[in-house]
């Protein structure tokens, strides 16, 4: 591959990682026995689908399609995946709850962006703590494949303007810094997002400070 | 010995006849802090008891059970049920107060 459309490719994949936020930050493991779908529209340059069932409350396991797109629509990376996430930590207090999360998976990446299918990984973590108010999450992701490496590392602060209940809507407005690393794409992205969930369903929407639109929606049952 | 058997029977029949009126669980539970949560606890309550009306209340911290008449649930039962959901069972109380009934007495608090 010559190294301007390589250039390109990488510019156009990290631009597009740029709109994960809403899913990367949303608990892996929603509930013992619970399936979680999820599905992100990213600007138009990513879309992504998640489907993890959880036997217990401190794992999960399950499949996600990644397609990410340059912003002119000609190039494209596609991943799909299986992936499994492991609740290593609970901390249940009178009002709040802490988390420590890790995960890994493994799939297959093709696309235009380089030759042929690649095996693709990844690995993370996620240290959360929340309560009916407040909102904290720092969230480590490594992304690997012969073709690209790259890590992606999110801080969240959330903050609801009220104190949701179970049968009430909750509002939640989260701000969110995000550093990549590797060699995708160097820099620091800064959203504000607008978090809204009742019973087992949640969107999210948000811009960012170039004024690009996040969107996500996701489904527990 | 008579008279000894009959006051243990006696007891045994009252200590049942509390148990058959104790129809509702309230349950204090550390971790509830989102709809998620309660969600989860509150599928977990009803695989206990299918016929069970259940109230999960975030803001106190509570999670509130209504057993069919004549039906109750064991604290381990109940302990294992909350644990194996993720959460903290703090403590367990019964009555035979309604849900709304409990409801009320935490929004006259």
């Amino acid at each position: 591959m010559k190294y301007p459309d390589r250039s390109r490719a990488l510019m156009a994949a990290g631009l597009a990682l740029l709109l994960m936020a809403p899913a990367a930050m949303a608990k892996p493991i929603a509930y013992a026995r619970g399936t979680t779908v999820m599905a992100e529209y990213g600007a138009g340059t990513m879309n992504e689908l998640q489907v993890f069932y959880a036997p217990a409350y401190w794992w999960s396991g399950g499949v996600g399609a990644l397609q990410l797109r340059s912003e002119d629509g000609r190039l494209r990376r596609d991943i799909e995946y299986i992936r499994g996430n492991l609740l290593l930590k609970r901390w249940n207090l009178p009002a709040a709850q802490a988390n420590v999360f890790v995960w890994g998976g493994i799939g297959t990446a093709h696309g235009n962006t380089f030759a042929g299918t690649e095996t693709a990984w990844n690995a993370g973590f996620q240290l959360d703590y929340e309560t009916r108010r407040l909102y904290g999450s720092f969230k480590s992701d490594l992304e690997e494949a012969n073709a690209y490496s790259h890590r992606i590392d999110t801080l969240q602060i959330g903050w609801a303007p009220y104190a949701h209940d179970y049968d009430t809507l909750a509002t939640w407005v989260v701000l969110q810094n995000r550093h990549y690393t590797g060699d995708l794409f160097h820099g620091v992205e800064t959203a504000v997002l607008l978090r809204l969930f009742k019973g087992g369903a949640w969107v999210e929407a948000g811009v960012t400070m170039q004024g690009k639109l996040q969107a996500m929606a996701m489904l527990n049952f | 010995m008579k008279r000894m058997t009959i006051i243990c029977i006696n007891l045994l029949l009252a200590l049942a006849s509390a148990g058959a009126a104790a129809r509702t669980i309230e349950m204090q539970v550390n971790g509830l802090v989102c709809a998620f949560c309660a969600q989860g606890i509150e599928k977990a309550m009803k695989r206990l008891d299918p016929g069970a009306d259940v109230w999960v209340s975030l803001e106190n911290r509570m999670v509130a059970v209504k057993l069919k008449p004549g039906t109750d649930i064991p604290d381990a039962a109940l302990r294992k049920a909350i644990t194996d959901a993720g959460y903290a069972l703090v403590k367990v109380d019964r009555s035979d107060r309604t849900l709304d009934q409990v409801r009320a007495s935490f929004i006259r608090k």
